[in-house]
């Protein structure tokens, strides 16, 4: 019987819907003030430059780009994680050492709810999208990529929560690494295409860049949607991202083993 | 049940120098020292056996709980739990015993305690008809079945306990580890509690560890206690005999029919110290004279009350503890 995880993944959602006002601010507000910014910076770029399409990218499918990419990085951000740090540091950790389940897996539930909840919103949008604006040149709607999409998307939210629990586990030994989360977030956000698409790095730190795991959180799923990868390059990628998850769940769980020996439960 | 050989727990603190020097110098160079918090331990606890754990802050008696309980690993030391080595976690064990800290929630800050209950059902894998039995009898007895569907984040502190002791008393665990389940609480509160935890043993006969700081609670619940002292064990036995072993003096008290006579009372030293307290006198007596003492004091003058009192068993033990040779 492993209902519990069921049991918590739903108590997160409900945690989730429970404060509406939040839902509808975050929805509305996130995705209409990200586009505003996207689209008068980049109209200008556009205009200034006098092309139509810049590294592959033309004003709509920039748009476009700008409407999920911001929601991707949401998606796998963590926000259900919650501060592991926090709980080590201050002792409420212990709550999850007494009790008979596994850890990873109850921080994973709510993980995953907050991840689930961000994805209905996504595709939510992705409809409204395709309902209201031209989608020709932008992307097609086949349910093949859309299905390679979702789980380069998935593949993320796991390989994020391992990256983030190996930060937060370094509690056990430092007080404070609040900052080391951050810089995570950052990074994720930089270097994964959040903020600008990779493709307008220069080209040697987009070969730097492809050596680490950050693309494949968001660059990756964004170019399967968009159609801008090849089937084969699209499964090579995916591979690699199964790797580096495989390669942060054992750092992870070697960490959290070691960590364990350290751990004083203070703050009792 | 529980048996614990030569556990030892050392902690590595880090020293600071006080002020902004100190700080910016302990980012360089830092400075640790060892802190002993448990030395040597030795213990041996029989199932349905519940034993009070005392000592002064700093004694060690968390850490021990901690470890029993598997939240910390022992620097090195042998510790079984029924058959169990605590600090592996197995599900089995976890399943079988429980831990009440009055002083850390675990129950979900957010939820209704119902929601929370439910959530540890599934947990624990509890089935359901022992579920509802357990919510029924529980909530009944401890007084808060109108309080359960309130977020945990609203009830008063009292209340709080009540519904932390049901989160950990749904599984019918066997051994239960109460860390201060009573701090904190009301007069009424503590009592509720404490009746609760006897009339529980009574029903299920756990093995039960407590460590308190209120005399009270170990006296009304615990037959056998253990000293704890700089993380070493002093004193190992039972309550009853404590008295007989450690106490020191006995308390006499008495009236005399006339005021008067209380300034002429000329009582010996070696009898005990004798203090007025308005209309009565009371006298500090070793034990082994208070016999003689009684005596002459009925002797020299006419009394219209008398009794005598043993020593105070938080006196006693505050007296074991505080002894410098005793470590």
């Amino acid at each position: 019987m492993r209902n519990w995880f069921y049991q918590v993944f739903m108590m997160e959602l409900r945690k989730l819907l429970a404060y509406r006002a939040d839902f509808w601010i975050n929805f509305i507000g996130q995705t209409f003030f990200s586009l505003l910014i996207a689209y008068y910076l980049w109209e200008s770029i556009f205009t200034s430059t006098g092309k139509a399409e810049i590294n592959g990218f033309s004003i709509e499918t920039m748009i476009f780009y700008y409407l999920l990419a911001p929601l991707i990085f949401r998606i796998q951000q963590g926000q259900g994680i919650g501060f592991i740090s926090r709980e080590i540091y201050d002792g409420s950790l212990n709550k999850y050492l007494l009790y008979p389940m596994n850890f990873f897996k109850y921080k994973l539930a709510t993980y995953g709810a907050n991840s689930f909840f961000y994805i209905l919103q996504l595709l939510f949008i992705i409809f409204l999208y395709t309902l209201f604006f031209n989608t020709a040149h932008v992307y097609e709607f086949k349910i093949l990529p859309l299905f390679f999409f979702l789980l380069s998307l998935i593949i993320g939210i796991f390989c994020f929560y391992f990256m983030f629990c190996l930060v937060e586990f370094m509690a056990f030994w430092f007080d404070n690494t609040w900052s080391l989360g951050v810089i995570l977030r950052f990074a994720t956000s930089f270097l994964g295409g959040a903020l600008i698409p990779l493709s307008f790095f220069p080209s040697w730190s987009q070969t730097f860049i492809s050596y680490t795991p950050f693309p494949y959180l968001i660059d990756l799923p964004m170019n399967i949607l968009m159609l801008k990868i090849e089937s084969q390059e699209m499964i090579f990628q995916m591979i690699i991202s199964v790797v580096w998850t495989v390669f942060f769940a054992t750092l992870a769980l070697l960490l959290w083993r070691k960590g364990n020996l350290q751990y004083s439960g203070v703050g009792i | 049940m529980i048996e614990v050989k030569n556990l030892n727990k050392t902690f590595k603190v880090h020293q600071k120098e006080a002020g902004l020097k100190g700080s910016i110098r302990s980012l360089f160079n830092r400075k640790y020292i060892e802190k002993h918090a448990l030395s040597n331990l030795d213990l041996s606890i029989e199932q349905g056996e519940i034993i009070g754990l005392i000592g002064s802050n700093g004694a060690g008696k968390t850490t021990l709980t901690k470890i029993l309980s598997g939240i910390i690993h022992p620097t090195s030391g042998d510790v079984k739990v029924m058959g169990h080595n605590p600090w592996e976690r197995k599900n089995e064990y976890r399943r079988s015993m429980a831990v009440i800290m009055g002083q850390k929630a675990q129950l979900w800050w957010d939820l209704p305690a119902m929601d929370g209950f439910l959530l540890l059902k599934e947990i624990y894998q509890i089935p359901s008809r022992q579920f509802y039995e357990s919510i029924e009898y529980l909530a009944e007895y401890l007084d808060i079945k109108s309080q359960l569907n309130i977020q945990v984040r609203r009830l008063s502190l009292g209340e709080r306990m009540k519904v932390e002791l049901m989160a950990a008393l749904l599984h019918r665990p066997n051994v239960i580890y109460l860390d201060e389940p009573t701090i904190g609480l009301d007069l009424t509160a503590q009592k509720a509690v404490r009746r609760f935890i006897k009339e529980y043993r009574k029903e299920f006969n756990p093995t039960m560890i407590l460590t308190s700081h209120y005399m009270e609670d170990i006296e009304e619940l615990c037959s056998r206690i253990c000293l704890l002292k700089e993380g070493r064990k002093i004193y190992d036995g039972k309550l009853s005999i404590l008295h007989e072993d450690y106490a020191q003096t006995k308390l006499i008290v008495a009236t005399p029919q006339d005021d008067s006579l209380i300034s002429q009372i000329d009582f010996p030293k070696e009898l005990g110290d004798l203090s007025v307290h308005g209309k009565r006198i009371h006298i500090n007596s070793p034990r082994d004279k208070t016999m003689e003492a009684t005596q002459y004091l009925f002797n020299k003058v006419p009394l219209s009350d008398f009794n005598i009192q043993e020593q105070e068993i938080g006196d006693i033990i505050e007296s074991i503890l505080s002894d410098k040779e005793r470590i």
